[in-house]
């Protein structure tokens, strides 16, 4: 055997492992590089999901919102109490829980996981306006961050907030009020009034009589 | 009529013992092809670690990791139907008219609620248009976010961490008891059973939420190719 065979089969060999640490190393780092799909199949197919893009329309969504003043059926949001907290004549809140709707333990439990979804990270979890947000947006104004308008959320067991109707309660979660914005289009309708009875609940755990 | 004959090729000596040599290198080289390509086209090596990069920073070890919002504060459909949703630019408002309305990187979200024109985030977990994937199916039955999504708590860049073939959900279908938790705890990142966070206590606690919930996910092919 020629004396060139011996190395050129240990170089082949070392030059063959290459590959396999280009790809181990890839398996182990992150990449924006759009994925590779050798075999595609019907990977993409040409419809549109949720939320993709279309560029037939102006603003880029494939998924059109309704014409402006459509009713969905059963949603014409026409019950005062249920949607808006309020009498009929929008004049004054409500101080009770829409029709149909149970106050029980199930629903405080609902109103309390709503609550600490929706609301803790500003009103905080025990509603004294000290959320986690809050302390970050002192922290911000602290280190002289630009752009800082932050106000100090509302305490819930402030003496005006402790008097709120339901009605009322469930109208700031769905309208907002001042500096908060509205949670109507984040929290479902059923779950407002779950919030609003677990704020009560709220209130009445931090008060004590004197 | 001419005709040439073939000139004689002389092999030398040496080639004898390289013939031999050929057919294993054949086997061989197969066997490397084969291994390169089930190694290099595996869906770890192609889809595992997609970070593509967003029109805006957005950081979810900032917002969650740090703030502690739940992913339901966001994806607020993801208990509701197949589609968990990425966030209208109204959610980011919520806080950002207040907190740091100047921020450059911010620029992009402001532009889109002023003008009503979304922002373009790029999608990361994307599945073959052939597969149906319900999110709330999931979510509402004791499948944490986790254990599809990783620990997106300490994410700058929301990378992909699972491989979403056929193989991985079938798995799952298969063996969930080591994925179950009580569905209030499904958006817990760091969520444990009693016995603590090892593969039999979740193992554990999980049959026995199956048993209790009569946990079945069918494996039948019109589960998800409908």
């Amino acid at each position: 055997m020629p004396p060139w065979v011996k190395p050129l089969g240990v170089t082949v060999a070392f030059l063959a492992m290459i590959p396999f640490a280009v790809i181990a190393r890839a398996r182990v780092t992150a990449s924006p590089d759009p994925r590779i799909h050798i075999i595609r199949d019907m990977d993409n197919q040409a419809y549109f999901k949720a939320q993709s893009s279309n560029p037939l329309f102006a603003d880029g969504r494939a998924m059109r919102p309704p014409v402006p003043g459509t009713v969905a059926r059963g949603e014409d949001e026409l019950d005062d109490h249920r949607y808006r907290g309020t009498t009929p004549d929008g004049a004054t809140y409500v101080d009770a829980f829409p029709e149909g709707l149970t106050v029980d333990a199930a629903l405080l439990e609902r109103g309390r996981g709503r609550y600490q979804v929706f609301c803790a990270p500003c009103h905080g979890v025990a509603g004294y306006g000290d959320g986690p947000v809050h302390h970050q947006a002192l922290a911000a104004i602290n280190r002289g961050r630009p752009g800082m308008e932050w106000v100090t959320p509302t305490s819930l067991h402030a003496e005006n907030v402790r008097g709120f109707q339901v009605g009322r309660i469930f109208h700031v979660i769905t309208n907002g009020v001042r500096n908060m914005a509205p949670y109507g289009a984040q929290v479902p309708v059923d779950d407002r009034w779950a919030i609003a009875a677990y704020v009560k609940a709220l209130q009445a755990s931090q008060r004590t009589e004197d | 009529m001419s005709w040439n004959a073939p000139q004689k090729v002389i092999f030398p000596r040496w080639v004898d013992p390289l013939v031999k040599l050929a057919g294993a290198g054949a086997v061989l080289g197969g066997a490397y092809v084969a291994m390169l390509v089930a190694y290099g086209a595996s869906p770890k090596t192609l889809d595992v670690g997609y970070a593509p990069e967003q029109p805006v920073p957005y950081s979810h070890t900032l917002h969650v990791g740090q703030l502690g919002l739940d992913c339901r504060y966001c994806h607020t459909s993801v208990e509701r139907g197949p589609h968990a949703n990425v966030p209208p630019t109204a959610t980011c408002m919520n806080c950002h008219t207040k907190v740091l309305t100047e921020s450059p990187q911010l620029a992009p979200v402001r532009e889109s609620a002023q003008t009503g024109k979304p922002i373009p985030w790029v999608r990361v977990h994307d599945l073959p248009d052939y597969v149906y994937f319900d999110h709330s199916a999931h979510v509402t039955r004791g499948i944490g976010c986790v254990s599809c999504h990783g620990r997106v708590d300490t994410m700058d860049i929301v990378q992909q961490v699972a491989t979403l073939s056929m193989a991985w959900c079938i798995d799952c279908h298969r063996h969930p008891e080591r994925h179950l938790r009580p569905p209030e705890e499904a958006t817990n990142m760091t969520w444990a059973p009693p016995g603590g966070g090892s593969v039999e206590a979740r193992e554990a606690f999980g049959r026995q939420f199956r048993l209790d919930h009569k946990i079945n996910p069918p494996t039948d092919c019109s589960t998800c190719h409908r």
